[in-house]
């Protein structure tokens, strides 16, 4: 294939730009026209995904826009009409399939969701001041333009510990491993994401997976708009703000910790299937091994084949259920249209690991996804091997860490005979995460951008 | 034998739909009216015939054409497909349907070509035996085991789980003592009946 078109692509949906400051702002659009020339505006401000070979910017700028968003910017019906289903109703009537229930359920979200939200605009930087500044910027370009209020704003940053910037998560995890390649954009390329081939190497995934108007890995479109430059080089986005229970999570932690033959840190490692410093339990199922985590060539590179029955990286280990890479048996092949690229960021201070934390912090995780398709990818994730366990043969057991259990999960550890790694069963799982809001967005192309803002989509 | 995988039986019966252009309604649409009525739980027609593991009701109005390439083709009539899996041999299961369940299956198969009635047992065995075809799919999760047997099976593994939950990390004396306890208990535990969702919570009851 061709090589892909980065001026024209929004950068933050081919790449994470491990910025340690973020904001984001939620829109509401009062007026089509004078949306449209906002959007006009802003267009100039989008980052793309062009390489920074000058070094990294201060700040970079973002933008999608939910169904609603596309109706108040005043698409044409039949553009509006050929968006997917699931887009199109949104993530809020998507719930019944996610399982966006109980705790997770909208009145529960943040109040800004109980509204309208019509767009999402995505600011990082690499230092606080600078994020500020491009804030009022931004939200000075938008009074001046009358055409949209912002609703409501969230931020995130990268956690502080002991004053350095990290890569940890408020359970005390690195995070941040691992995201898959896709043919066409140029990567440093890590054996271990993309998908496996015959021979046990890894490649890159079909563009389709992530970009619309690409061939997928069936060598099929994904379902896009019309016309096709509003799709070209767009992508979809997960937006779901993750509220983290630190105290019950470091209480059940200590709790069944004190009963696991392993111990606390070994326990943990089975729940994710990595050891708190990122080391995966698959290459080092006995200790922590820094040496594999800062090895770009080892640290996400390893698979499950030899071990069906988990007795290293247990079977519904988290990154073993979202990412079952060979798992399921065919060399890998049935999870290549389940992949999703992440763009996750924590919000909140962190809590000292020798403190209990608390529950009704602020605090958690900003989960973003981006991928072609939002019903075969990210839902399909969430639903089949998040929510139900019956592809990794575990029943109706569902994530550990990020499953809606309700207080009565449970997760089965897989073991060996060997005294500190015996098999070893959580039950009474409460919800360590809950949801408190979000929504799916099209993040459009610059060209797509530019097309909104002249009112020349024209899907005829 | 196809139509047979170890202990389950497989049935496939096509049964022809009436054709009356003089009808208030098509039979068709009066066997789907009819089977929206039915309950969708344990307490539907085939929860009475406990010996089934999957079964399954469609009303076939004809091949759906897709348009070029494909070539267009129609049946000669409109099809009742009845699909079941199910523990044991055809003719006592075809019988129990009729004895268990003889007014669910009056109301559908009345609108069907050739039906006798459930009255005389042995002609509505033979009218089902003489609209069966081969069975070459089983349904996904059907293996070797009988109802009862699965339902066990189901309340047994809640069960331990639960039992896991409750005694891991105990001395060796006090597992075995809980262990023995929990065997006891568990052969004397009411079996969940057929279609029941409550296998986890007579799991529990028992511990």
């Amino acid at each position: 294939m061709s090589k892909l078109d980065v001026t024209d692509i929004q950068g933050v949906a081919v790449r994470g730009y491990n910025f340690p400051f973020a904001r984001f702002l939620f829109l509401k659009f009062s007026d089509k026209q004078k949306g449209r020339e906002c959007i006009g505006q802003l267009v100039k401000h989008v980052t793309t995904a062009e390489r920074w070979d000058q070094g990294k910017p201060k700040t970079t700028v973002n933008v999608a826009f939910t169904y609603p968003g596309l109706v108040a910017l005043g698409l044409p019906e039949p553009s509006l009409l050929s968006f997917p289903v699931e887009f199109v109703q949104g993530m809020k009537a998507r719930g019944a399939i996610l399982s966006d229930t109980g705790k997770n359920s909208p009145h529960h979200w943040d109040p800004v969701w109980h509204g309208e939200v019509h767009a999402w605009l995505g600011v990082f930087a690499q230092l606080q001041p600078d994020l500020d500044r491009r804030c009022l910027e931004l939200l000075t370009l938008l009074q001046e333009s009358g055409a949209a209020a912002m609703t409501g704003s969230q931020d995130a940053a990268a956690l502080q510990i002991d004053g350095k910037i990290t890569t940890k998560e408020h359970f005390g995890y690195t995070d941040g491993f691992g995201n898959p390649e896709f043919l066409g954009l140029e990567k440093d390329a890590q054996p271990g994401q993309g998908k496996l081939a015959a021979d046990g190497k890894w490649m890159p995934l079909a563009t389709g997976e992530l970009l619309l108007e690409y061939a997928d890995e069936a060598g099929e479109l994904p379902v896009a708009p019309l016309p096709h430059l509003l799709a070209n080089n767009g992508t979809f986005m997960v937006y779901r703000k993750l509220h983290q229970n630190v105290a019950t999570f470091r209480k059940y932690l200590k709790e069944k910790g004190e009963l696991y033959p392993g111990g606390v840190e070994k326990l943990a490692s089975k729940f994710i299937g990595r050891w708190r410093d990122g080391t995966p339990v698959e290459l080092s199922p006995d200790k922590p091994n820094p040496t594999i985590v800062q090895d770009k060539d080892r640290n996400v590179n390893f698979t499950f084949g030899n071990d069906l029955d988990g007795a290293r990286c247990p079977v519904g280990a988290h990154v073993r259920r979202t990412n079952p890479r060979d798992a399921f048996g065919f060399n890998g092949k049935l999870i290549n249209r389940r992949r999703i690229s992440r763009r996750g960021m924590p919000y909140g201070p962190y809590t000292p690991e020798d403190q209990p934390g608390r529950d009704d912090e602020e605090h958690g995780i900003i989960f973003m996804a981006l991928n072609a398709s939002l019903f075969r990818q990210f839902e399909f994730v969430q639903q089949q091997w998040i929510e139900y366990g019956n592809d990794a043969r575990q029943g109706n057991d569902k994530d550990m860490l990020i499953g809606n259990h309700g207080g009565c999960g449970k997760v089965m550890i897989q073991g060996t005979a060997d005294h500190d790694n015996p098999p070893f069963l959580c039950g009474a799982l409460p919800n360590f995460v809950e949801l408190r809001g979000g929504d799916y967005f099209f993040m459009p192309s610059i060209t797509a951008l530019r097309m909104i803002a002249a009112n020349s989509v024209d899907p005829r | 034998m196809s139509n047979q995988s170890g202990n389950i039986y497989g049935l496939t019966i096509l049964s022809p739909i009436k054709d009356d252009p003089h009808g208030e309604i098509s039979h068709s649409l009066a066997i789907r009216m009819y089977l929206q009525t039915l309950p969708v739980d344990g307490k539907g027609p085939f929860g009475k015939v406990s010996s089934t593991h999957m079964a399954r009701l469609v009303v076939l109005d004809d091949v759906v054409y897709f348009g070029m390439p494909s070539c267009e083709e129609h049946l000669k009539s409109k099809y009742l497909i009845f699909e079941s899996n199910f523990d044991g041999e055809l003719e006592p299961y075809l019988k129990q349907l009729a004895a268990e369940a003889g007014d669910e299956v009056h109301n559908i198969w009345q609108h069907c070509i050739g039906y006798p009635g459930v009255q005389n047992v042995d002609a509505f065995v033979a009218y089902m035996k003489r609209c069966q075809v081969e069975t070459t799919f089983y349904f996904a999760d059907v293996n070797d085991k009988t109802v009862q047997q699965t339902l066990k099976a189901l309340q047994t593994q809640s069960a331990v789980a639960s039992f896991i939950e409750n005694n891991q990390g105990k001395p060796p004396d006090q597992l075995q003592a809980a262990f023995v306890e929990f065997l006891r208990r568990l052969s004397i535990a009411p079996r969940p009946k057929p279609g029941s969702t409550k296998g986890k919570e007579l799991a529990d009851e028992l511990l």
